[in-house]
């Protein structure tokens, strides 16, 4: 059928080839570079919000034009709602939950770890820019999920910074333990 | 026993058994079937145990399919929910083979049962070596159908195709034959793909797909799902094992 020969191959090939073949039908963490997270990454934040939110329901679709439209039709990505001086609280709670419901589902097309920090990066500009806590994490898990999205790679120097505001905004920054780039 | 189906260059034979729909199978064709399939695996327990036997193992392999105890302790297993099918095999094929050497045995006894028996390899490496070969056959009917069912053209997906050379690209060749993996931009220019997420859409496409034809596989002999999720978990931490040993 094609010039791969599965049955072949596999007849030589190494317990470790086989232990990782069998694991790719289990997961989806691993399947990209982090140089390719950050083009995934790039491309999540320019894409347009009310495509990726107006699928949750029709309501919720009406509700985001509105909002949208509210802010003089600027907020046009994902990108330019995280970067807003004052983004709406709701719509940033609603990019929260897309993020989250993508971390979950198993079937996401979304990066796991794409839409997490999505889902962090929301958390912060609401905690950043409205001094809102849209989020119900506690502290420390809260405080470990911005540190672990600050620490991504691949994450552009803006939503870093942003996510290094929000851990400065943390009960318990300003105790010496500020955190920065 | 017809084996003109089975490809030279293939671990097992080639017939298209998933065409055949298993609820209109007899219970007798579908052990036939598994035993053609995990034939390699199943000669290579026979000689490992009986070394000396080496030269008429595809003669008692077919005689061994062909077996009416086995049929019948096939059919008569009590509980299939328990108790491994790789198991039963084994237990079946050890028991003919030393059956019909205690037959041979009585009419010519130039070299003594004890004897014969003696010569089996520790059972640790004779199982180890089983299950290697049970888990590339596994895999090797798991791809062979993936792409059989990625190609077909009554598919509803007209782009079905892509998703087999996707993960062939990106997954299989770098896994199997050290290929290096083929970057992103390279994958959404060769399939005319707009965005990195699409590439991600059509690679977890592949996986979902192979996901379900590795559990379709093992299910034709596990039968249960709870007993086919446990055998692919015990297959998974037995390959892992090894590879983790060198």
């Amino acid at each position: 059928m094609s010039d791969f020969d599965s049955a072949g191959a596999l007849s030589k090939s190494a317990p470790k080839s086989l232990a990782a073949l069998m694991a790719e039908g289990a997961e989806r963490a691993g399947l990209w570079r982090p140089d390719e997270l950050g083009a995934i990454f790039r491309h999540q934040l320019s894409a347009p919000i009310l495509v990726d939110l107006g699928g949750l329901d029709s309501a919720t679709a009406a509700r985001l034009k509105l909002l949208a439209e509210a802010q003089s039709l600027l907020l046009k990505s994902f990108s330019d709602l995280l970067l807003h001086p004052a983004p709406p609280v709701e719509l940033l709670s609603l990019t929260k939950d897309f993020a989250k419901a993508n971390m979950d589902h198993p079937e996401s097309s979304l990066p796991k770890e794409v839409a997490a920090v999505l889902y962090y990066a929301s958390i912060s500009a609401a905690l950043v820019r409205r001094g809102e806590r849209i989020s119900q994490l506690k502290d420390a898990e809260l405080e470990r999920g911005l540190r672990w999205a600050k620490d991504q790679p691949w994450v552009d120097k803006q939503i870093q910074q942003l996510l290094v505001q929000a851990l400065n905004k943390m009960p318990g920054a300003g105790t010496g333990s500020d955190a920065t780039l | 026993m017809d084996m003109s189906s089975e490809s030279p260059s293939s671990i097992f034979p080639r017939t298209d058994w998933s065409e055949l729909a298993q609820t209109s199978e007899a219970d007798e064709a579908r052990l036939d079937r598994l035993i053609r399939l995990y034939w390699t695996p199943l000669r290579i327990f026979l000689v490992a145990s009986f070394p000396s036997l080496k030269e008429q193992a595809e003669v008692l392999l077919q005689e061994f399919a062909e077996d009416k105890i086995l049929k019948k302790g096939w059919l008569q297993r009590a509980d299939r929910g328990r108790g491994k099918f790789r198991d039963f095999l084994k237990t079946s094929l050890r028991n003919f083979v030393l059956d019909r050497l205690d037959r041979v045995e009585v009419k010519r006894p130039p070299v003594p049962l004890d004897e014969l028996e003696q010569e089996l390899p520790g059972p640790e490496a004779t199982a180890e070596e089983f299950d290697l070969t049970w888990v590339r056959t596994v895999l090797a009917e798991t791809l062979r159908r993936m792409e059989a069912d990625c190609k077909d053209p009554k598919a509803d997906q007209p782009r079905r195709g892509n998703i087999w050379e996707m993960f062939r690209i990106r997954l299989l060749e770098p896994i199997l034959n050290d290929a290096p993996q083929a970057p992103y931009e390279q994958l959404i220019e060769r399939f005319g793909l707009k965005s990195p997420t699409d590439a991600s859409n059509m690679l977890l496409s592949g996986k979902r797909i192979f996901k379900a034809h590795l559990t379709r596989v093992i299910k034709d002999y596990a039968e249960q799902d709870a007993v086919a999720a446990a055998e692919i978990q015990e297959l998974e931490e037995f390959v892992a094992r090894l590879a983790g040993g060198g």
